[in-house]
């Protein structure tokens, strides 16, 4: 298993390359060659390792010959072995030291990579992930490619050449007493099917399956707790916690029962005291026997328990390799999610007219949460959308900001398909509040600006006069420039006022917006309103409407019901109507909550 | 290391603990002594009597059969220790958790508690299993094999010895500094990891202003920031891990220049001196594996800490007379609390008698939704009391406590499973058509019915699958299924929507109906019809009365009004 897998582990980047954004593959090649002075100066080094044994060996023979010992040749032999091991120490570190260089500066490319493609991966699919797993990927993930880079190459390289080496070299000693020192290591590679049988197998499913359900149960606990202690089940969460541990726990032991014996002959057949066991009776006998010199027992002793480090050093950091392997495929999903496509050649709108036709969507095939909607919004008008949760509206405002292209139908902005708009004149021309405000670590001027990089002081001071947010910016000990989370703590409506200004200063003509984002408290609903009003007649608006003024107010009110608009019309039409809508108002208007 | 993982479980693993060590030393020395028979063994092909080798090397043998025995039971003991303090510690981890005041469970605290529990425990249990017994054999056997060369040759045994301490150093001082490097990575880690969250949850508002990452210098400093942390943490492992091959190198050496010096002059045999440097060989070996072994047994040591932080946390003690709270009228008795540096309370009085209604108005970060969780008892105060049916809620038995309570929070949290289980979570012994009662009146039922599958149908991961105005209504469920003679409601206001929210109203209406009730409103409009509202603003209670009172007196509340019901 050992060997194949990892030969698939070093193949994993190479079939990206054939795709279009930067594969693993290729973001490695500049540095192929530091991968290979890395490899070159720890195959030197590791051979050089062999310099001290074999001056043991030369030592040997030359104090074991008969007759006179040339005294010169003797220390000429301990220097060489001393030498060989002081560049053994020097180019094994160099070769260490090159590869964890090497591995920084492509962990770091990595990240940049993936930056950048996150930054051009469709909103619509960032959305529909939880931030904290892509963060995890940029972060833990590309520290765990860390063996594969820095390790792997020069390692795994010389634990093969130096056995290779030192084969060789016993082969012209004595080919018989070379095949006996293989005993152990063939012992060794024939239990290794014994690990695989399917009973093996199995438990090694039940270990990765029990392994799973720990985890989640884990995150289940502790994500759930709040809940599950104020409605005093504490005991039912933590219950399944602690059986999935004792399950896991069963599960492990077993595993490592099954293992152990199979496991501890491979150990035995590897370690040092019974390779030496080996090539002693082995050389003994052909001594006794007279076929072998007594001085050349002496390379196998010294040299023979080397040809075990392959089979040690495949499973030694296999699991890291292994998680390595992982955690590369998980890289290499982020780097393949194909960007929303750019037009290459960019139309430029005429007008400011949106248009919606026959727009279906659906986030899984087979389950659509739109089912052919018709809207248009008018330049300057105000378009209220109602209707239960559940009935797409979310999923409609999120269309003209782009977070997903429709799958059936058009989106079109002043008659171009949205899809044939660049995507900085998209966000030019259409600017959104919704209800999950982000403020980074940065001054609150910045954190305005950040949706026009451009714009003056006076600007963003505008901005957030209208935002409702300029004396509370005011307050803040270094006024515009205290930077959020260090200088100031903002509280969410003030954060959701912000993120207001920002909007506004992005001086789009449409403007897409949940009204939700209001309720923070009064002075953003007072925003909020403040804004409808000033931007009616100049802007497009789309509203998701959650106040029965903003829906009075506005000049078309959709209600939108599983998927498909319900009823349409200005506020009096519908009124007039009599349907859901004014059904709905006439309850509203009898009596407000209680 | 181990100590800590004592101290940390509890001492009764330390007898198997230290069998298992007591084990592994024994196994390490046994493989050491078995080298020995190498000697005499040599000595006799080497010296012209191959077949004089033979009773000595089934000695070899015997001993070499006797080390794979001991080294089968101290790997098993190693696996058996190594599973049990992983039950162990889960159970702890897990029986502490449980114990942590709510309060304690901020949403940063989850993703880290969540990743500690799963991967931290199984990193920082792994030592017993499989780093444990590599690092007792690197250690023993080598001095095993030196008190064996000290046996044959003093001189010898002697030079080899002097690296013992040198070796020794060299680790202790390597693990030092490293583990102060280690620190400074992992803040850097953490540090680049918020801003990469950051970027991500950005991206709408970066895009439109035309920012890619190039562009984005907070995120590619950081990023740049991890690069040479790791780089100093590189330059900082070398000398360590340079010095220790040269000290075992020049320990080799100076046996191989030494054991030729005798050899040459005659003092020593040699066949002596050839098995002393196959032994010597044999000493090195392990001795390098150390430098890789204390680099993984640091790893396990710095999750060991963070373990141990989260298990040292106090939860909130409990009374051990409990008192039974008298009725179910609420109070706050001056009442302060402090978030880290920040007052969130300050000296807040207030009370509620028994069946009436208080609403909690006022800006955002004001301390509303604190008082609802001094209530529940998620935090102790820092001063004043806190007090449910004239009884302070220390004084209260947790489960006391929490069955008189039925919240409904902002963020709701479903588990993976039905939506049945969900609302049953409000009452697990609740029969089914209590439950289906509650989920109705909660107006579930639209809910069951879009999603395929019904009350069967699986709700995801947190919820998933619901948007947040159904989460909202779950939870409603929850609390009429609970029917607890206190509610605390934390009014959600973005995920009603203007359609609907009459059929989630009654069900409100019907959560608060008779009960005594705490509730926190973000939109004005819902808090008219109170028994008593009061005005909360920095921390304090800035004014306190009935709707049309406080309209009259034409403070903080009525201009809160006015801003909410006049166009801007």
């Amino acid at each position: 298993m050992t060997a194949t897998d990892l030969a698939e582990a070093r193949a994993v980047s190479t079939p990206a390359a054939a795709e279009a954004p930067p594969s693993a593959a290729r973001l490695l090649r500049p540095f192929a060659g530091s991968f290979a002075a890395v490899v070159v100066l720890q195959v030197i080094g590791a051979v050089a390792g062999l310099a001290p044994l074999l001056a043991v060996v030369e030592l040997g023979r030359t104090l074991l010959s008969p007759g006179p010992i040339d005294h010169g040749h003797v220390w000429f032999v301990v220097l060489a072995g001393a030498a060989g091991l002081l560049v053994r120490l020097l180019f094994t570190a160099a070769s260490a030291g090159i590869g964890h260089l090497v591995d920084d500066q492509v962990q770091l490319s990595l990240r940049r990579a993936l930056a950048a493609r996150l930054g051009r991966v469709p909103l619509g699919w960032l959305s529909r992930r939880r931030t904290g797993e892509l963060a995890k990927v940029v972060g833990d993930d590309v520290s765990a490619v860390h063996p594969f880079v820095a390790h792997a190459p020069g390692e795994l390289v010389a634990a093969f050449v130096v056995p290779l080496v030192s084969l060789v070299y016993l082969f012209t000693v004595d080919w018989r007493l070379t095949l006996i020192t293989l005993i152990p290591v063939v012992l060794a590679v024939a239990l290794v099917p014994l690990m695989m049988t399917p009973a093996r197998r199995r438990e090694q499913e039940e270990f990765d399956a029990a392994m799973g359900r720990i985890a989640n149960s884990v995150v289940e606990f502790v994500q759930g707790i709040a809940v599950v202690k104020a409605f005093g089940g504490a005991g039912r969460a933590h219950r399944r916690f602690l059986t999935a541990a004792d399950d896991f726990g069963r599960v492990f032991f077993r595993w490592v029962r099954g293992l152990s014996e199979v496991a501890a002959g491979m150990q035995l057949a590897l370690s040092p005291p019974f390779v030496l066991l080996v090539v002693l009776i082995g050389g003994t006998v052909l001594i006794t026997t007279g076929g072998l010199a007594a001085p050349d027992l002496l390379p196998f002793l010294l040299l023979g328990l080397g040809l075990t480090a392959p089979v040690a050093a495949l499973g030694h950091g296999f699991d890291d390799l292994q998680a390595a392997r992982r955690a590369v495929g998980r890289i290499r999903d982020v780097l393949a999610v194909p960007s929303l496509p750019e037009p290459v050649r960019p139309a430029s709108p005429r007008g400011q007219r949106v248009e919606l036709r026959d727009v279906r969507f659906a986030y899984e095939s087979g389950h659509e949460v739109l089912r052919g909607i018709d809207l248009v919004l008018e330049p300057g008008t105000v378009t209220a959308l109602a209707g239960p949760s559940g009935s797409g509206k979310s999923t409609v405002v999120q269309l003209l900001p782009r977070f997903f292209d429709p799958t059936h139908g058009s989106v079109t902005l002043g008659g171009v398909d949205l899809r044939e708009l660049g995507s900085r004149e998209l966000y030019r021309r259409v600017s959104f509040v919704f209800q999950d405000t982000v403020l980074l670590r940065a001054s609150v001027g910045d954190n305005i600006a950040l949706s026009a990089p451009n714009a003056g002081l006076d600007d963003v001071v505008r901005a957030a006069r209208l935002a409702n947010v300029h004396e509370r910016i005011l307050e803040l000990p270094r006024g515009y420039h205290s930077v959020i989370g260090e200088d100031a703590v903002l509280s969410g409506g003030e954060a959701q006022r912000i993120s207001l200004a920002r909007a506004l200063l992005a001086d789009a003509a449409v403007l897409v917006l949940d009204e939700a984002t209001a309720f923070a408290d009064p002075q953003t609903e007072q925003a909020v309103r403040r804004t409808l009003k000033a931007l009616k007649g100049e802007r497009t608006v789309l509203v998701i409407a959650h106040r029965l003024e903003t829906i009075a107010d506005a000049d078309t009110v959709v209600v939108l019901e599983d998927g498909t608009v319900a009823e349409r019309g200005s506020p009096a039409e519908l009124l007039a109507r009599g349907g859901k809508f004014a059904a709905f108002w006439q309850s509203h208007r009898r009596g407000e909550f209680r | 290391m181990i100590r800590m993982l004592l101290r940390v479980l509890g001492p009764e693993y330390a007898k198997p603990v230290r069998r298992t060590v007591a084990l592994m030393t024994i196994t390490a020395i046994a493989e050491g002594l078995s080298y020995a028979l190498l000697v005499p063994v040599l000595r006799a092909l080497f010296g012209g009597d191959p077949g004089g080798a033979w009773p000595w090397l089934a000695a070899f043998g015997g001993a070499v059969a006797v080390f794979a025995v001991l080294r089968y039971l101290s790997d098993l003991s190693g696996f058996r220790v190594g599973t049990s303090l992983l039950l162990g510690m889960y159970h702890r981890l897990g029986d502490h958790l449980a114990r942590l005041p709510i309060g304690w469970y901020s949403a940063a605290r989850v993703g880290e508690v969540s990743v500690l529990a799963s991967r931290g425990v199984l990193d920082a249990m792994g030592v017993a299993a499989h780093l444990l017994a590599p690092f007792v054999s690197a250690c023993v056997t080598p001095l095993t094999i030196v008190a064996v060369l000290l046996a044959l040759n003093w001189q010898l045994g002697l030079a080899a010895l002097v690296a013992a301490p040198i070796v020794a150093a060299i680790q202790i001082w390597t693990g030092r500094s490293m583990a102060a490097h280690d620190a400074e990575r992992h803040e850097r880690d953490h540090e680049a990891a918020g801003r990469v969250i950051e970027y991500l949850q950005a991206q709408p508002v970066l895009r439109a202003g035309g920012r890619t990452h190039e562009r984005f210098e907070m995120l590619d400093d950081s990023l740049r920031e991890v690069q040479r942390a790791s780089r100093r943490t590189l330059l900082s492992a070398l000398p360590g891990t340079v010095g220790l091959t040269l000290a075992v190198q020049a320990m080799f050496t100076v046996v191989l220049v030494l054991g030729t010096h005798l050899a040459l002059g005659g003092h020593i045999g040699v066949a002596e001196v050839l098995a002393i440097l196959v032994l010597a060989a044999r000493c090195a070996d392990p001795l390098l594996s150390l430098s890789d072994i204390g680099g993984k047994l640091r790893g396990a040591r710095s999750e060991l800490a963070r373990l141990d932080a989260v298990l040292r946390t106090e939860p909130l003690p409990e009374p051990r007379d409990p008192v039974e709270p008298e009725g179910h009228a609420l109070e706050f008795d001056a009442v302060t609390f402090r978030h880290g540096d920040r007052v969130v309370l300050d000296g807040v009085s207030l009370s509620v008698p028994e069946g009436r209604r208080l609403a909690v108005v006022g800006p955002s970060g004001a301390g509303k939704s604190t008082l609802l969780r001094l209530l529940a008892r998620f935090h102790d105060v820092d001063a004043g009391a806190v007090r449910v049916g004239g009884a302070d809620v220390r004084e209260i038995e947790t489960g006391e406590l929490m069955s008189r309570i039925a919240i409904v929070f902002q963020d709701v949290y479903l588990f993976d499973g039905t939506i049945e289980e969900n609302v049953r979570l409000g009452r697990p012994g609740a029969s089914v058509a209590e439950v289906r009662a509650a989920a109705s009146a909660a107006g579930l039922d639209d809910v069951v019915e879009r999603l395929p599958g019904g009350w069967a149908a699986n709700v995801g991961e947190g919820g998933a699958l619901l948007s947040g105005g159904e989460r909202q209504r779950v939870s409603i469920a929850r609390a009429l299924l609970k029917d607890a003679p206190i509610v605390l409601l934390d009014e959600v206001t973005s995920a009603l929507d203007p359609v609907n929210e009459a059929a989630v109203h009654a069900g409100i209406e019907r959560l608060l109906a008779g009960r005594t009730v705490v509730l926190v409103a973000h939109r004005l409009r819902t808090v008219r019809n109170a028994d008593r509202i009061v005005f909360l603003e920095g921390g304090r209670v800035v004014e306190e009365g009935g709707h049309d009172e406080l309209l009259r007196r034409g403070g903080r509340y009525a201009e809160f009004w006015r801003l909410a019901t006049t166009p801007g």
